[in-house]
């Protein structure tokens, strides 16, 4: 199935048109949709992702690759709602009040949705009780907070506290990353997942919601 | 209470105390990221009675430094009697200028100061009433073992620190008027004005006053001075000395940056004109010929050589220059010995050499991994990294002031570089970088410790005073963390 190989390819290079071309002439020969997806763009993701997490490849490369990843996906989400194809699980991610670096955030966004997570995106200076809301409303499994600065991070705490009075603790996973948050702030506040980069934050998203489903 | 013996001498603990909160301010070790466990540089080695290993020194000392008994300071704590030894070097500093200056009229009648307090370096300089400079000293920022970075010293501020941090930069400013009037025979009180300029945050711990606003969202500065205190307001060792402290710009950009565009000469200038001064944080302005807008980029720590696998302040056993000699690098090491590690100029040098020698390509991949520099030095994958994050930051932060105001880059009549790790910039290697552009390189000219020279402009001269608040009010700040434009940027310069 060499078509699912080029898009895989062409994916990691970055190159958005071919990609999408690829996709589309994949559907027109009847490839199942779930299949362009697992082996076609995610698999190419996964290549990212990797060497990512090994420092061979740099923030720009994994941007240009999310960007020919969301124009064939773009193709795929309609047919795959038809086929009752669902996503590995829902996250909804943003950075916490009082920070307003998204860099970060959006990379994990990425990466997450290289794993075929649907990931809701609440953008950066995001309120504790608005983590919450979403996650109720929107039935996430988790809610990810990032921060850049040291001196924001304890917002980070004020979610678990609302995910706590909302009583959905537990049942919601909260993952926290960015510069500044250890392990040991992690566990201090009682979060439940810490990850020190990117791609290994979307590897435990996807165990998480494993786990859940 | 326990004791702990650090370097031979003992002093008395709470037990369970982290062991950086222990050490006397001068045997405590650096702690560039505000001792959260996360550099690994707060090395000390110590037995006793001491907690287990955290995970953060798990992951940050190898099973080798763990036997020999090395911990990390912000980690290890003295469960019970116990002994440390740290590190004594004494760290390099940076000086100002060493020329006279034109004094028309001197805001003192004996002798007056201009200092800088660096969020790194404090450096200062003395002079007469008729412009001579006396002497001039420079040390370490006294705050830096409670973190490299601004906002590590605003949290240790919100924690409750506030009047120690203050305690300790005017501890530093006083050592430096001793060590001056001393050169220049006068007692230390002898000095009847002062002017201390520094960034937002600097001007904030120097005060006491509360940092809160400036850590998070809006970072909006409750206080921008502009304002004259007494020696005595600061705890200094000349009481009856009237400080003036020039007004700040915005929460990110301070006093600092208008002293240097001061020094400049930028505004009032025909034409379109770049100042950066680059260190943690990058602060750049832009002047188009009729206002100024600027922007603070948070460049890291890379530049300053914390945050590298062998990265080190610019003194003796650090490699600061390379050249590629015969298709292989060659180092100048500070002080002629062995190479230990590598400074934020040298970093700059060696990569432009590895680019040039094809060890290092435009994405930012080294080929062989580690690149080695010079003896036991090299540059492994996450040293490049980092370059590139510190290196694009201030690029696109260039990059965003010019495509905001409209123009580009061919418009840039001059680039002017302030602050010490400038100073001993390779222009050519920050172009072949990408971390100035490259076409502005021929246009690019070195000023040196330029908040320092605006300082002293400003002691020399009180008719200078309302210009430069004038200035600074005026300045228009761009946040960058919400510009789509520096976003883009942001990514695109990060390749070579």
């Amino acid at each position: 199935m060499s078509i699912l190989t080029d898009i895989s390819e062409n994916l990691q290079k970055g190159k958005a048109k071919i990609v999408k071309e690829l996709v589309q002439q994949a559907i027109d020969q009847g490839i199942p949709v779930e299949q362009i997806l697992d082996e076609g763009l995610l698999a190419g993701m996964g290549v990212i992702g990797e060497k990512f997490k090994n420092n061979e490849v740099f923030v720009p490369e994994v941007l240009v690759a999310a960007r020919a990843m969301n124009m064939g996906a773009a193709l795929l989400k309609p047919l795959m709602a038809q086929a009752g194809v669902e996503a590995v699980g829902k996250v909804c991610i943003g950075t916490v009040k009082g920070d307003l670096h998204d860099i970060g955030k959006n990379l994990v966004k990425m990466m997450m949705e290289g794993k075929g997570l649907e990931v809701v995106d609440l953008g950066t200076d995001v309120a504790p009780e608005t983590y919450v809301q979403t996650a109720i409303d929107q039935g996430c499994q988790i809610i990810c907070c990032s921060a850049l600065l040291t001196t924001t991070m304890g917002m980070m705490e004020e979610v678990v506290k609302k995910a706590e009075e909302a009583g959905i603790h537990g049942k919601v996973k909260i993952m926290v990353g960015g510069a500044p948050v250890t392990q040991t702030f992690c566990d201090q506040i009682g979060a439940d997942c810490y990850t020190a980069d990117a791609a290994s934050a979307a590897d435990a998203a996807v165990s998480i919601c494993k786990a859940s489903a | 209470m326990v004791t702990i013996t650090v370097n031979g001498t003992a002093c008395r603990a709470e037990a369970g105390a982290r062991l950086m909160d222990c050490l006397p301010a001068h045997a405590a070790p650096e702690a560039p990221c505000g001792g959260a466990g996360r550099c690994g540089k707060c090395r000390v080695a110590a037995r006793g009675v001491l907690s287990e290993p955290s995970p953060e020194e798990l992951r940050a000392l190898s099973a080798g430094e763990l036997a020999r008994g090395v911990r990390l300071a912000c980690c290890a704590r003295a469960l019970g009697d116990c002994e440390v030894l740290t590190g004594t070097d004494a760290p390099a500093f940076i000086l100002g200028e060493s020329e006279a200056l034109p004094a028309p009229a001197p805001m003192f009648r004996r002798a007056g100061a201009a200092v800088d307090v660096g969020t790194t370096t404090l450096a200062a300089c003395l002079y007469g009433p008729d412009g001579a400079l006396l002497a001039q000293a420079g040390k370490m920022n006294p705050q830096r073992r409670w973190g490299a970075d601004v906002i590590s010293r605003i949290e240790a501020s919100r924690r409750g620190g506030g009047e120690e941090l203050a305690r300790a930069v005017r501890q530093g400013i006083n050592e430096l008027l001793a060590e001056m009037c001393a050169a220049a025979g006068l007692s230390a009180g002898a000095p009847d004005a002062l002017v201390v300029t520094g960034n937002t945050a600097m001007l904030y711990l120097l005060t006491g006053s509360d940092p809160d606003c400036l850590a998070h969202a809006p970072f909006e500065a409750g206080r921008l001075f502009g304002e004259t205190l007494a020696g005595g307001d600061l705890g200094l060792c000349c009481p009856g000395a009237a400080v003036y402290l020039p007004r700040c710009i915005s929460a990110f950009v301070g006093a600092d940056t208008a002293t240097a565009l001061l020094a400049a000469g930028l505004t009032g200038r025909r034409g379109v004109h770049l100042l950066a001064d680059i260190g943690t944080n990058g602060e750049i302005v832009l002047w188009d010929g009729r206002q100024l807008s600027c922007c603070s980029t948070a460049a890291g720590p890379a530049f300053e050589g914390a945050g590298l696998s062998m990265g080190m302040p610019g003194k003796a056993g650090a490699v600061d220059h390379v050249t590629v000699k015969g298709g292989a690098l060659s180092a100048h090491v500070l002080g002629g010995g062995e190479a230990e590690g590598i400074c934020g100029s040298g970093v700059v040098d060696a990569l432009a050499c590895l680019l040039a020698t094809g060890g290092l390509d435009e994405s930012g991949l080294l080929d062989p991994e580690p690149a080695s520099v010079c003896g036991k030095v090299r540059l492994t994958q996450k040293d490049v990294r980092a370059v590139q994050l510190a290196k694009s930051a201030v690029a696109a932060g260039l990059a965003t002031l010019t495509q905001t105001a409209g123009l580009g880059f061919d418009r840039v009549e001059s680039l002017s570089i302030a602050g010490g790790f400038g100073s001993y910039l390779d222009v050519k290697s920050a172009g072949a970088i990408g971390l100035i552009p490259k076409e502005l390189v021929p246009r690019t000219r070195i000023l040196g410790n330029a908040a320092l020279r605006g300082a002293a402009m400003l002691l020399l001269n009180s008719g200078l005073h309302a210009p430069c608040e004038k200035t600074a009010r005026r300045a228009v700040t761009i946040d960058l963390a919400s510009s789509k434009v520096f976003f883009s940027a942001y990514t695109g310069c990060m390749f070579f």
